[in-house]
């Protein structure tokens, strides 16, 4: 052991190898240092949510527009689709580079919890859309098919999210989960279009707005730590 | 103050600094395993990319972290092909919260200790 005197060498968060820091410099040090490397191995989570968030805002918002009579802005059917598509398909990647990039390299049980919990967003992504394609084979009328899917997918969405929470015991992302699962089955009461307006701005509103949250809660961890 | 530590300012106990721990890259090591969780492992190639070493910095660095029984580094195979997968053990985990433990009653017990440190 070293005596606090032995402490005493000058040095800062960066210094080099083998160099001792001071006191109040290795513990300014540990707090950075366990900040990025948690970004380096679990990713940002906040920027799938912040993913997600503009994609429901810009995708549903743009269909609520297309099909809305009282809409301001004429969009073309087709211009509202390929919003939704592409902005769900840019989340998509922005979530699965999130998820598999960062955890490479590590095993162990976190990993495996993890890897399971992302593989349920795609069985439950594939099933719903394979409960669409049913509904519709069965005969559900294209208004009640445009109100039951967007609802759903928010719904379900809302589940895994609060199941997340559950798994990591985060109770913000609980919160989120329980708030979205909310305004999906709230959404059909509004009626179509409206539902796409609630989805947009109620959903992709509430996903923004927790991505803002967990970036300035995980700051003031990390600075309390 | 003649630049020595005053007796006066310094606590009836003054917690002292794991040698082991306090060497920055060892420091840098031992943070960025304790992210994971505590029967996770990393394999060797992400640990020296995550904490920006080169492989034979690495090697020592975790030589003498294992002696200390801080880390336990297992060789193995995945898929026929070799991989060193390094962990910290309980010792080593307990061991980063006593550091920064002391650490903080360095900071808020032996403020002089402190204030010289910043100045120097």
């Amino acid at each position: 052991m070293i005596s606090p005197e032995s402490a005493r060498s000058p040095g800062h968060a960066t210094c080099p190898d083998d160099a001792s820091p001071s006191v109040g410099a290795s513990l300014s040090f540990i707090t950075a240092w366990r900040r990025q490397t948690a970004r380096r191995l679990f990713g940002n989570p906040e920027l799938v949510l912040a993913a997600w968030g503009g994609a429901w805002l810009l995708g549903f918002g743009a269909c609520y527009l297309a099909s809305s009579p009282r809409s301001a802005l004429a969009v073309p059917g087709w211009l509202a689709y390929l919003v939704l598509g592409v902005s769900s398909a840019t989340a998509g990647v922005v979530s699965a580079v999130e998820t598999v990039r960062p955890g490479r390299g590590v095993v162990g049980p976190s990993r495996q919890v993890t890897t399971l919990y992302w593989w349920s967003w795609l069985l439950a992504t594939g099933g719903l859309c394979l409960l669409m394609l049913g509904l519709g084979r069965a005969g559900l009328s294209p208004a009640l098919l445009s109100l039951a899917w967007p609802g759903l997918a928010v719904l379900v969405s809302g589940v895994l999210y609060a199941v997340g929470g559950a798994l990591w015991q985060d109770r913000l992302y609980y919160a989120l989960g329980a708030w979205t699962v909310a305004v999906g089955a709230a959404s059909t009461f509004a009626g179509a279009p409206g539902n796409l307006a609630v989805l947009a701005l109620a959903g992709g509103g509430g996903l923004l707005v927790m991505a803002v949250v967990m970036v300035a809660r995980r700051t003031n961890r990390w600075t309390e730590a | 103050m003649d630049g020595g530590v005053s007796t006066k300012a310094a606590p009836a106990v003054i917690p002292r600094l794991d040698p082991i721990i306090h060497a920055q890259p060892r420091l840098r090591v031992v943070v960025a395993l304790a992210t994971l969780g505590e029967r996770d492992q990393i394999a060797f190639p992400r640990l020296q990319e995550v904490v920006g070493m080169t492989a034979g910095n690495l090697s020592t660095h975790l030589r003498k972290l294992e002696e200390a029984a801080y880390v336990k580094v297992e060789k193995t195979y995945r898929r026929r092909t070799p991989v060193t997968y390094i962990s910290l053990t309980r010792a080593g985990r307990r061991a980063l919260e006593d550091y920064t433990a002391a650490l903080q009653t360095l900071l808020t017990e032996a403020p002089s200790l402190t204030r010289e440190e910043d100045g120097s």
